[in-house]
C-alpha cells in the first residue's frame, strides 16, 4: 500500500482570485453526476474540476486543477500553471503529491492558495473531520494535544465538507479534541447531517463528559440522526486511574453517566480504551466493569497505542510493548466476548498479537497514517494485517516480526 | 522528552479513612482468605487482614482500595456514581418480577409405568384413567396460563408419565398455539418423560410442534435401573435408546437429560457424568435428593448427609472441567445457574434458586384433577397430604383468586432472603434464592432456622466451592463466564 499524503503545495493562476469558497468537491468529465448545473449546494460553485494534462477544460466550474505526472520544484508548478493559463476560470496546479486526487474528493484551498488538503478521500474506508483542538481532558498518550486557540472555523468547514459529500458516502468520523465543548455548532452540525446526509453512517469521538448534562444529552438524541454512534473511552474501572490517564479530575464521573444518559435515551455507544503501561493491569477489571455495569454497549475498541503527540513526551508514563500485554488483553476480551459484548482489536499487528485473538483484529489504521516496514515483506499475513502508524516514529513493538 | 503531566497520579490516592463502607457482607473461604460481595453480588477476595484494614478505615492499599471502589464495595463522600450504578444494576436484577409467572407444569396424567424408588408423586396403575387429566381442565388451566403478563410461556407436560396421556399433550399443544394468536407470546412446550413410550408418531409430532425432549438419566446402567424401577428392568436401555432417536430426528440441542441423586450416587460421579458424555449431552445436572413424596416417606437412598453430597458435587465438578479441558464440552448446570448470578446482573429465575422465591410467581403446577400449586414440590406434599401450596382449582378459581391467595402470598413475603434471618447478613444472599417449600416440609414454616437448614447448607458449600475455583484456577473462572452465556 503507498501512504496517501493529504496536504500538498499549489499555485494560483487565472481570473477571479481569491476564490469564492475554501472547500470544493474533486470533479472529472465522468463524474456525470456532479456536472455543472446539478443542484443544491454541491452545484457548479463549489466544483473544482480535475484536468488531465492535454485535456480540455469545459467551462462553467469554479475552479480548475491541473496536475503535471512529473515531480519538480515549485518553479515547475508556476510554469505548468502558466502552461494552463487557458482555462475558463480560477486555476491550481497541484503537485505531484496530490497526484491521487480523483472524483469525489473533498479539498480545501488555503487562503494563499498555496496549501491545498484533501478532508474527504473518497475511495478511503475511513474518513473523519476534525471538529476541534480544544478538549477537557488532556490524556497522557493524546496522539493529537489539545489547543486552547478558538478554531471554530473547524466547524463550518466540516458543515461545508458535509454539504458536498458525493452520493453513496457511507460513513464519517466526527473527531477532536472535544467535539462536544461547542455544543451549538455541534448539534448544528448533526442537524445539517440529517438534513442533507440522512444515510451516513456517523462515528462521534468524544469523552462522553458533556452528556453527563442530561439536557445536552436530549438535545443530541432528538437530532434522530438514524446511524450513529459515540465512541467513548474509558481507561479504568474507578476514577482513580481514570482521571489520572485523563489528566482531569472529576472526568470518570462525568464520563459514566454521559454514557449512562445515551443508554437512557437509546443512543449507540462504544468504548473505546486505549492500551498503555497504565491501563494493562486494569484491562479485565475493566473488562468485568463494563461486562457488569454497562453492559448494553454496542462494542469496546481496544486500541493499541499511536506513539505520536503526548505520547511522545510521556513515553516513559504509557508505552506498553504490545508482545508483553497479550495475556491481559486475552483475559479482557475473553470477558467481554463471553458477557455478550463485542470487542474489537484496533491498531495492532497481527505479529504480535496472540493468535485467539485475531478473529477480533480490525485492519483499522487509517489509510493515510498506514504503513509496513521492510521486515514485513515476506510476511503471509500483510494483506490483512494493518501494518504500523507511520506517526510513530520508531516507537513500535520490539517483537514485530514476519509470519510463515 | 520530560513527560507533560497535569494531575499528579498521588493526587487521585485514598488516604486512610477518606472513604466509606457500601452494602458489604463477607464469608471466609479458607484460613488466609475472604470474599466480600457487594449488594448485587460483585465479589472481592481479600486476606482477613484486608478486611479489618478496610472495615476500620486504615487501610493504604491503593490496589485494594481501586478493586473494592471498582467493585461498588467502598465509595468516596460525595460520589454519587456507585450507589447510582447499584441501584441499576439491583433493578435489572429485580426486572424479571413483572413479568411474572413463565412456567406452567401440566400434569397430563399420575399414571406411570416406572415405579421409581425416589419418586415424588403416587405411582398408580397404568390402566386407571381416572388420573389423567380432561380437555376440560387443561383448557381451564390454559386460560389461567395465558392470564401471565409474562412474553415468555413455557408449557411443560409432567406425570406421572405424559406420554401415557399423549392425545391431551397434543390438544394442548394445539390449542395454546392456537390460543397464542391473539397474545403473541413467546412459546416454549417441553415434555418430561422417561422416554420408554416414544413412538414415531410422538417423535414426529414433536419435530413439527418444536418440542423439547427433558429426560431422566441417573448414571451407568446398574445404577440408573436400581433407582428406575420396571417391568423388565430395561429403563436405562430404553431412556438411552429415547434419547439418542430424539437426538436424531429432532436434533442434539432438543433433548436434555436430569439425573437424581441417591446414596448409591455418591461415590460415582465421574461414572455418571461418563454416561452423560457417551450419550453426546452436553449438560448435566448434579442435583441433590429431595425431600419430598416418597422420596421422604421411604428414606430409600435418601439419608445421607448434605457433606457427602457436596463431597460428590465437588468431585462431579472436577470431572467436568477436566472434560472441558480435554475439549469435551460440558455444563453444569446449577453451577451456570449461579454463575449467571455471580458474574452478571442478570437472575436466571431458576425457581429452586431465586428471590423472592418462583412459587407461583415463577411457575404454577395444574394438577390432573385441575388443583392449582405453587410448585412441583408442593403438588408433591400434597399428595402426602399436606395441602398448604394448593393454591386453588382450575374450575372455581380466577387468576386473581390465584395469585392474590394467602397461600401464595404469605410463603412469598415470609421466606424473601434479604430479610430472612441469618440470610440478610450472609454474604451469599445475592447467589441464593428462598425455598418456602422445602423449609415448610422440613422445618414446619416458611422462613427456616439456616443454622439448622440444609437448603442453607448445601447452597454455602456449593457457592464456598465454586469462588475457591474462581479463586485458584483461572481456567475455570474462564468456564464459569462461558457457563453465564
Amino acid at each position: 500500500m503507498v501512504m496517501l499524503r493529504l496536504t500538498g503545495r499549489a499555485h494560483a493562476s487565472g481570473p477571479a482570485w481569491p476564490l469564492a469558497d475554501d472547500v470544493w468537491r474533486v470533479s472529472l468529465a465522468e463524474d456525470g453526476g456532479s456536472e455543472p448545473g446539478s443542484a443544491g449546494e454541491g452545484s457548479a460553485k463549489h466544483l473544482a474540476r480535475l484536468v488531465p494534462p492535454g485535456r480540455p477544460a469545459p467551462p462553467g466550474y469554479g475552479l480548475y486543477l491541473t496536475t503535471e505526472a512529473r515531480t519538480g520544484p515549485l518553479a515547475e508548478l508556476r510554469t505548468a500553471a502558466r502552461v494552463k493559463a487557458g482555462t475558463p476560470g480560477p486555476t491550481l496546479a497541484i503537485g505531484p503529491e496530490l497526484a491521487h486526487l480523483s472524483a469525489g474528493d473533498i479539498i480545501h484551498v488555503s487562503t494563499d492558495a498555496r496549501r491545498v488538503t484533501v478532508l474527504w478521500k473518497n475511495s478511503a474506508r475511513h474518513n473523519a473531520l476534525l471538529l476541534t483542538e480544544q478538549c477537557d481532558n488532556y490524556c497522557l498518550m493524546c496522539s493529537q494535544p489539545p489547543k486552547e486557540r478558538d478554531d471554530s472555523w473547524l466547524f463550518d468547514r466540516a458543515r461545508k465538507v458535509i454539504s458536498l459529500l458525493p452520493e453513496g458516502a457511507r460513513s464519517l468520523s466526527l473527531t477532536g479534541g472535544e467535539p462536544t465543548l461547542n455544543a451549538e455548532a455541534l448539534i448544528g452540525l448533526l442537524e445539517h447531517c440529517k438534513h442533507v446526509a440522512p444515510e451516513l453512517s456517523i462515528h462521534l469521538l468524544s469523552n462522553g463528559r458533556r452528556f453527563a448534562d442530561q439536557s445536552f444529552a436530549r438535545r443530541y438524541a432528538a437530532v434522530g440522526l438514524a446511524d450513529i454512534m459515540v465512541g467513548i473511552p474509558v481507561y479504568a474501572p474507578e476514577l482513580g486511574l481514570h482521571d489520572f490517564i485523563v489528566q482531569a479530575a472529576g472526568a470518570f464521573e462525568e464520563t459514566i453517566h454521559g454514557v449512562l444518559n445515551l443508554a437512557s435515551l437509546g443512543q449507540a455507544v462504544e468504548i473505546r480504551i486505549v492500551v498503555q503501561r497504565h491501563t494493562v493491569p486494569a484491562l479485565a477489571g475493566l473488562a468485568t466493569f463494563i461486562a457488569r455495569n454497562l453492559p448494553f454497549v454496542a462494542q469496546v475498541a481496544l486500541m493499541g497505542l499511536e506513539m505520536t503527540g503526548l505520547a511522545r513526551p510521556n513515553s516513559a508514563l504509557v508505552w506498553a510493548d504490545p508482545a508483553d500485554y497479550q495475556r491481559e488483553l486475552a483475559e479482557a476480551v475473553g470477558i467481554l466476548v463471553t458477557a455478550g459484548i463485542p470487542a474489537r482489536i484496533y491498531n495492532h499487528q497481527l505479529c504480535v498479537l496472540d493468535q485467539r485473538l485475531w478473529p477480533y483484529a480490525v485492519r483499522s489504521i487509517s489509510d493515510w497514517k498506514n504503513d509496513y516496514l521492510d521486515i514485513c515483506r515476506s510476511c503471509s499475513v500483510r494483506d490483512a494485517c494493518g501494518g504500523v502508524f507511520t506517526t510513530s516514529g520508531m516507537r513500535l513493538s520490539q517483537h514485530l516480526h514476519p509470519l510463515p | 522528552m520530560t513527560s507533560v503531566i497535569k494531575l499528579e497520579r498521588s493526587a487521585t490516592t485514598l488516604p486512610p479513612h477518606a472513604w466509606q463502607l457500601l452494602p458489604m457482607r463477607f464469608h471466609r473461604l479458607d484460613a488466609n482468605s475472604v470474599v466480600l460481595t457487594n449488594l448485587v453480588g460483585e465479589h472481592v477476595f481479600v486476606t482477613p487482614d484486608e478486611l479489618v484494614s478496610v472495615a476500620d478505615g486504615t487501610c493504604a492499599d491503593q490496589e485494594l482500595l481501586a478493586r473494592l471502589r471498582a467493585a461498588h464495595v467502598v465509595q468516596v463522600p460525595g460520589e454519587t456514581l456507585p450507589t447510582e450504578l447499584l441501584a441499576m444494576k439491583l433493578r435489572t436484577r429485580l426486572r424479571r418480577l413483572p413479568d411474572s409467572t413463565g412456567l406452567h407444569l401440566f400434569v397430563v396424567t399420575l399414571r406411570c409405568e416406572h415405579t421409581c424408588r425416589y419418586c415424588q408423586v403416587s405411582r398408580q396403575s397404568a390402566a386407571k384413567s381416572e388420573f389423567d387429566m380432561t380437555e376440560e381442565t387443561a383448557g381451564r388451566a390454559l386460560q389461567l396460563a395465558f392470564r401471565s403478563p409474562s412474553p415468555y410461556l413455557k408449557i411443560e407436560f409432567q406425570g406421572g408419565e405424559p406420554l401415557l396421556n399423549f392425545p391431551l399433550v397434543r390438544w394442548i399443544t394445539t390449542e395454546a398455539k392456537r390460543m397464542n394468536a391473539g397474545h403473541g407470546k413467546d412459546l416454549a412446550f417441553v415434555i418430561a418423560t422417561n422416554l420408554a413410550l416414544l413412538d414415531d408418531e410422538i417423535l414426529e409430532f414433536c419435530a413439527e410442534q418444536g418440542i423439547h425432549i427433558s429426560t431422566s438419566l441417573d448414571g451407568p446402567q446398574d445404577l440408573h435401573n436400581g433407582n428406575r424401577r420396571r417391568p423388565g428392568q430395561d429403563s436405562w436401555r430404553q431412556a438411552v435408546a429415547g434419547i439418542r432417536r430424539v437426538q436424531q430426528r429432532l436434533g442434539p440441542d432438543r433433548v436434555s437429560a436430569l439425573m437424581t441423586t441417591t446414596e448409591a450416587s455418591l461415590d460415582r460421579a465421574a461414572e455418571i457424568i461418563g454416561a452423560y458424555a457417551d450419550l453426546g449431552l452436553q449438560a448435566v445436572f448434579l442435583r441433590p435428593i429431595s425431600p419430598y413424596g416418597f422420596a421422604i416417606r421411604d428414606r430409600g437412598g435418601a439419608n445421607y448427609d448434605v457433606e457427602r453430597w457436596l463431597a460428590f458435587y465437588a468431585a462431579g465438578l472436577d470431572q467436568i472441567v477436566e472434560l472441558n479441558r480435554q475439549g469435551i464440552p460440558m455444563v453444569e448446570i446449577y453451577a451456570s445457574i449461579i454463575a449467571k448470578k455471580m458474574l452478571t446482573n442478570a437472575d436466571p429465575g431458576y425457581v429452586d434458586l431465586t428471590s423472592p422465591s418462583g412459587i407461583g410467581i415463577g411457575a404454577l403446577v395444574y394438577n390432573y384433577d385441575g388443583d392449582i400449586y405453587a410448585s412441583d414440590e408442593g403438588r408433591m406434599l400434597a399428595e402426602m397430604g399436606d395441602h398448604t401450596f394448593r393454591l386453588g382449582n382450575v374450575h372455581d378459581s380466577s387468576y386473581a383468586d390465584v395469585m392474590l391467595s394467602d397461600s401464595l402470598l404469605d410463603p412469598l413475603t415470609e421466606s424473601i432472603a434479604l430479610s430472612a434471618p441469618m440470610c440478610t447478613t450472609c454474604a451469599f444472599e445475592p447467589y441464593c434464592g428462598a425455598d418456602p417449600v422445602f423449609h415448610h416440609a422440613t422445618m414446619g414454616d416458611f422462613t427456616g432456622h439456616k443454622a439448622l437448614s440444609a437448603f442453607c447448607r448445601r447452597n454455602t458449600g456449593v457457592f464456598t466451592l465454586l469462588l475457591r475455583k474462581m479463586r485458584d484456577d483461572a481456567y475455570f473462572r474462564d468456564l464459569m463466564w462461558l457457563w453465564t452465556r
